[in-house]
């Protein structure tokens, strides 16, 4: 009698649990669905936001001239005369390829962070410029010693970086240091040529990443998906 | 300078001849195809981006000071051609088409002919030998050697741009083997 109630008991603790883990789940699927759905939702509106004409051609309208000082600023660079006939004429140039090419110079990029990315670049210049001193000094040493200690390596790594200029900043940082070479980005995975295994693995530490990230503004933004981490969840789950 | 004309003639004769069309029909376009697709590699196509400006820049100061330092008309427009046939292999045939079609080249290139030849006819009809530019003063009201100066500058960008054309034409017909893909398509509807 005993034994079957508890029996009896035991089959309904674990009905309920069940119930509880079909509930959860439900949940789960549908706090992963809202999730997703806002997120398509806020990125249709970024890109409507994006596409309204009024704001497309105003942020036309600010590359056009932003592309038009940078270039003109080159123009004086490479002249080297400043009479007015010569400055009129580089107006014009400088008019002409900012009309050819606005859209080239800046591609991508968001409104309203350029001062911040230009004070957090100047910041971090001196980190790179110490880290490309060290790195030459490493390899002046890898190559004078006459034992000539290299361990030469293909890395292989995902990159946490998102967009293409940040990848492009980050390959040419790579390659700028000296004994590491970008060879390849294929979908955001870094294939990296080391000549030993030290600068393999101050590269490995991710620093440079972080850096990059920081002076981009990429780590700035945080997904919905990050904090609530479905996967693991489901993954405890099953 | 003899050399423009030359290009341009050979060119416009190879391009409307029938020998050509029918050796093109011939053989389609398979093996160039990849010198106008886009290239997948994010580097090079990022960099081409950013630099693309900067090079079109060089070959304007290339061109505007051929009359004080290195450089002038033939060599700034071959420079000018380059990075549209840059933009050409990096980003593909469909979006360098928007920037630079080939009728548009083909007008390019006789615009710019048509710069040369017209200061050189001026000249001619004011009075003194073609592109004597000296007589130009009378018509910029300035002393004879300012008019040489500004004349040969005239000059100069004509040439850039005929020379910008035909060379971004002369890669647009190679590497499309002369023929483009809406071509062979309004040929079929065609027949």
């Amino acid at each position: 009698m005993e034994v079957t109630v508890l029996i009896q008991t035991a089959d309904k603790a674990f009905e309920i649990l069940e119930k509880a883990r079909e509930e959860a789940r439900e949940l789960l699927y549908s706090a992963a669905k809202l999730t997703s759905e806002a997120k398509s939702l806020a990125e249709k509106r970024e890109t409507r936001a994006f596409l309204s004409g009024a704001q497309q051609s105003r942020v036309a309208l600010r590359n056009f001239a932003i592309t038009f000082l940078i270039l003109f600023g080159f123009w004086i660079l490479l002249s080297g005369r400043f009479d007015y006939f010569h400055l009129a004429l580089g107006v014009i140039c400088s008019l002409l390829v900012a009309y050819l090419s606005y859209d080239l110079l800046f591609f991508n990029v968001r409104l309203g962070d350029f001062r911040i990315r230009a004070r957090r670049f100047f910041q971090s210049a001196p980190w790179f410029l110490g880290q490309i001193f060290s790195a030459n000094l490493h390899v002046a040493y890898l190559a004078l010693s006459p034992k000539m200690p290299i361990d030469p390596q293909i890395l292989r790594f995902k990159t946490k970086l998102e967009s293409d200029i940040s990848w492009v900043a980050m390959a040419n940082s790579i390659t700028l240091t000296p004994g590491t070479i970008t060879m390849d980005i294929r979908e955001g995975e870094f294939f990296v040529h080391a000549l030993d295994k030290k600068v393999a693995y101050d590269l490995n530490t991710g620093e440079m990443e972080d850096k990059i990230a920081h002076v981009l503004m990429e780590a700035d933004h945080v997904y919905i998906q990050d904090v609530l981490d479905v996967s693991r969840i489901f993954g405890a789950l099953k | 300078m003899i050399r423009l004309p030359v290009i341009c003639y050979s060119f416009l004769v190879a391009r409307y001849s029938n020998e050509y069309q029918e050796t093109s029909n011939e053989q389609p376009a398979t093996s160039n195809e990849t010198m106008t697709q886009v290239t997948d590699d994010i580097i090079i196509r990022t960099v081409a981006r950013i630099l693309i400006p900067f090079i079109q820049l060089y070959a304007l100061y290339v061109i505007m000071h051929g009359h004080h330092s290195p450089g002038g008309g033939f060599q700034g427009g071959v420079i000018l051609g380059a990075s549209f046939i840059l933009y050409l292999i990096t980003h593909g045939l469909e979006e360098a088409k928007i920037r630079m079609s080939e009728v548009k080249a083909g007008l390019f290139s006789s615009f710019g002919l048509l710069i040369y030849s017209g200061i050189g006819l001026l000249c001619l009809i004011l009075g003194s030998n073609y592109l004597d530019y000296g007589k130009l003063s009378a018509i910029l009201r300035v002393i004879p050697a300012q008019a040489r100066s500004l004349g040969i500058l005239g000059v100069e960008i004509g040439v850039g741009i005929a020379v910008m054309a035909v060379m971004f034409s002369i890669f647009f017909d190679i590497s499309t083997g002369g023929i483009l893909p809406e071509d062979e398509e309004g040929g079929q509807e065609g027949r």
